[in-house]
């Protein structure tokens, strides 16, 4: 099945740069949204957006023809600074 | 010797030119810290209650902290304080730059400013030394033409100057003070202030950098900023602007559009952060925005700061006037329907040119937009501007207009609520204010913790008094390392008010009201997704200042005592909990469109919530003011007896 991806701010480094973060992947049936995450070795905190709504189930499958637009969700990620 | 600041506040009289030089002594700074919480101390110290915000009476002071100055990122930040014009409580505003690390430099940790200039003068501060000197020749001049005249008078590129523009000399109720022409002390009207007081600018230059007490511990927190920010996720913060938020913003339906009527912008990817990087930033043509189009503050590693330039078409752009933050492409913008970015930046660079702050601003703006929609306003009343929806040309200028105090603008100069009082016709039901102050780009009916905030915070509607929250809500990835040590175990429900979720708000809020205190960037510190966590501001403190018995309870105080003395200036004003509201449109009318469909606020909710975070506050739930107890805990015996309490 066919998925349209747009990948926004530092996400869109994961695709060559003149893809300006858009592309077209092509799935096994009951790909999940996490699924999508690690083919792309995306580990940071994101906001997925399905068909142009807020998806925070990661463990959703999509569908052939959806669009899912994937945010860096400004928010952590660094370790803490334990000197102490 | 005391490490980190300089142990000297320069007090000026403007009414006879008198100065003095206080010196307080380690307690001191140890209690108070800087910033925000000292600025506290010396207004409720040296203005009585119930001045004119723009008459000679009211104090403006512009603190910096015991951190200041120090080889780290986000410390180079400053505290603008007085009563505010446009909402006649506490004001208070925090800017970055390179001016305020100057100023430690300079010698001095904070200037408090009183009276009047009989003409318009600028403090000239260096090495120890000040002086205040003629500026007739600055008067309504712009704020880039103010800095280049400035430092050729005085003969050195390297001043930093802090200025008002020509909206401050005006009195709009929401000016800003301006420094390196594009970072402003923005929010509250302090621009206003300081122009009131006949004082154009404050010039600073030195070279006596404070010690710190631990310099190898400091270079190691500062290096692992270094190393670890293209890991962390404010590398998008980095690389594309805080406008890399409007996306995932429209995505959870939190992106205020239409005045507030929507969670979500159709035209949306026309103003994202993304897109303004493709576009418009400096070097974007040659793909060298990364060097040419970003910015930056003394010694941080963050780079967040835009900066734009556009040299063809109907909205040209100074780069030396920066670029547009998310708040300001949010009101401008999707607030009003605009979806042209270089409108945006061009609205941005005319309130940097004349020193406005762009949220209220644009804000004021969408208020007239909706009432123009409505058919309450026609071009009648607007100078033969039409206001409809997404009129970019209206937008900007409109914008100038209001900058300038002409026409229409002169009404929209006062701010919305005056504005709607003015006018009339049901226009107030279009009111997105909280005491007064226009509400920023967080939607308290999705983020449901900001309802009590907006409503509550003694300066007015406000997105960086506390952390939002999605960080602690089981439909968003939860920020264990940081939280869990802060005592937040059990992230709650989407646009929950649960007693839980409020008391997580309250601890945030005391969190970032130390920052505010310790003037660290909000961005670059904090309780979950910043650079640094908790712990690392700790271990800051600990090594600029030496003063190892400083802990994370420490700090949490510090941000308690310093909102307890801003509700206690407030109660001083007269304001209690009655004026603790949010606009009426936030309950009465729901979200249209996106996920947020639907979504308002529940009256009574909110009302059971106040309690809460009053009870929380041990404040009186009644009246929402400080008891005695409370104060007397926090070391504010003397402000309880200001209260008569």
């Amino acid at each position: 099945m066919k998925v349209h991806l747009q990948l926004f701010s530092v996400l869109r480094e994961k695709l060559p740069t003149e893809a300006m973060g858009r592309t077209v992947l092509y799935l096994d049936e009951g790909t999940t949204l996490a699924g999508i995450l690690t083919m792309l070795d995306i580990k940071r905190k994101v906001v997925i957006s399905l068909n142009g709504i807020h998806q925070p189930d990661h463990s959703h499958e999509v569908q052939d023809g959806d669009e899912v637009k994937i945010f860096s969700a400004v928010s952590g990620g660094a370790d803490a600074l334990l000197l102490n | 010797m005391p490490h980190g600041y300089n142990a000297k506040i320069l007090h000026i009289d403007l009414n006879n030119s008198q100065f003095s030089v206080e010196e307080p002594g380690e307690d001191f700074y140890r209690k108070y810290m800087g910033g925000s919480a000292l600025a506290m101390y010396y207004l409720l110290r040296d203005m009585p209650p119930a001045v004119d915000p723009l008459g000679p009476e009211n104090v403006l002071v512009l603190a910096l902290s015991v951190l200041t100055g120090a080889a780290v990122s986000g410390q180079s930040r400053m505290t603008a304080a007085a009563k505010s014009p446009l909402t006649g409580a506490i004001g208070d505003s925090q800017c970055g730059g390179f001016w305020p690390a100057e100023l430690k430099f300079a010698g001095f940790d904070a200037i408090v400013l009183k009276g009047k200039a009989d003409k318009p003068v600028y403090l000239w501060i260096h090495d120890g030394e000040y002086e205040l000197r003629d500026a007739s020749h600055l008067w309504g001049k712009i704020t880039g033409e103010v800095e280049a005249v400035i430092k050729q008078e005085l003969g050195d590129d390297k001043i930093e100057v802090l200025q008002v523009g020509p909206a401050g000399e005006k009195g709009v109720r929401f000016a800003a003070i301006m420094n390196m022409s594009t970072r402003a002390n923005g929010r509250t009207g302090m621009g206003a202030v300081m122009g009131s007081k006949n004082l154009k600018a404050v010039t600073v230059r030195g070279k006596a950098r404070p010690t710190v007490a631990d310099k190898a511990r400091l270079n190691q927190i500062a290096k692992w900023g270094a190393d670890n920010l293209s890991k962390s996720d404010i590398a998008g913060l980095s690389k594309y602007g805080t406008a890399e938020t409007i996306g995932a913003n429209q995505s959870t339906g939190t992106l205020p559009t239409y005045n507030y009527n929507r969670g979500v912008f159709d035209k949306w990817e026309a103003i994202d952060g993304t897109t303004m990087y493709d576009t418009i930033l400096k070097g974007a043509a040659e793909g060298m925005q990364d060097r040419e189009g970003r910015d930056t503050c003394y010694a941080c590693t963050v780079h967040c700061k835009r900066i734009v330039e556009i040299s063809d078409g109907k909205y040209k752009v100074d780069p030396r006037y920066g670029g547009p933050e998310y708040e300001t492409i949010a009101t401008f913008g999707s607030y009003c329907g605009v979806d042209d970015l270089a409108a945006i930046a061009k609205a941005n660079q005319i309130c940097n040119k004349y020193g406005v702050d762009t949220i209220s601003c644009g804000a004021t703006i969408a208020w007239a937009y909706e009432a123009f929609n409505q058919g309450k306003l026609t071009t009648e009343d607007t100078d033969g501007l039409d206001l409809t929806w997404g009129n970019a040309d209206s937008m900007v200028k409109l914008t100038e207009m209001i900058a300038n105090r002409e026409g229409f603008g002169d009404i929209l100069a006062e701010g919305s609520e005056r504005a709607a009082k003015k006018i009339g016709r049901g226009t107030e039901a279009f009111l997105i204010t909280s005491k007064g102050q226009e509400a920023p780009a967080h939607m308290p009916q999705v983020k449901r913790s900001l309802a009590v905030i907006y409503a509550t915070n003694p300066f007015g509607a406000d997105h960086q008094s506390s952390e939002h929250d999605p960080v602690y809500e089981d439909d968003f990835e939860y920020f264990a390392d940081r939280l869990d040590m802060m005592g937040f175990t059990e992230p709650q429900k989407p646009r929950s008010l649960s007693n839980e979720k409020l008391r997580f708000t309250l601890a945030s809020q005391h969190m970032y009201s130390a920052l505010d205190s310790l003037n660290l960037c909000q961005f670059v510190y904090g309780p979950a997704w910043q650079l640094y966590g908790p712990t690392d501001i700790v271990e800051v403190v600990r090594a600029v200042t030496g003063w190892d018995d400083i802990d994370l309870d420490a700090l949490q105080r510090l941000g308690e005592r310093r909102l307890n003395m801003m509700r206690a200036f407030n109660a001083r004003e007269g304001l209690d909990r009655r004026h603790d509201k949010l606009p009426e449109k936030f309950f009465d009318k729901a979200l249209i469109g996106g996920v947020s469909d639907g979504w308002k606020i529940d009256r009574n909710e909110f009302e059971t919530a106040l309690d809460t975070y009053f009870k929380l506050c041990h404040w009186d739930v009644e009246t929402g003011t400080p008891t005695r107890a409370k104060l007397e805990e926090l070391g504010l015996d003397w402000v309880a007896d200001q209260l008569n309490l």
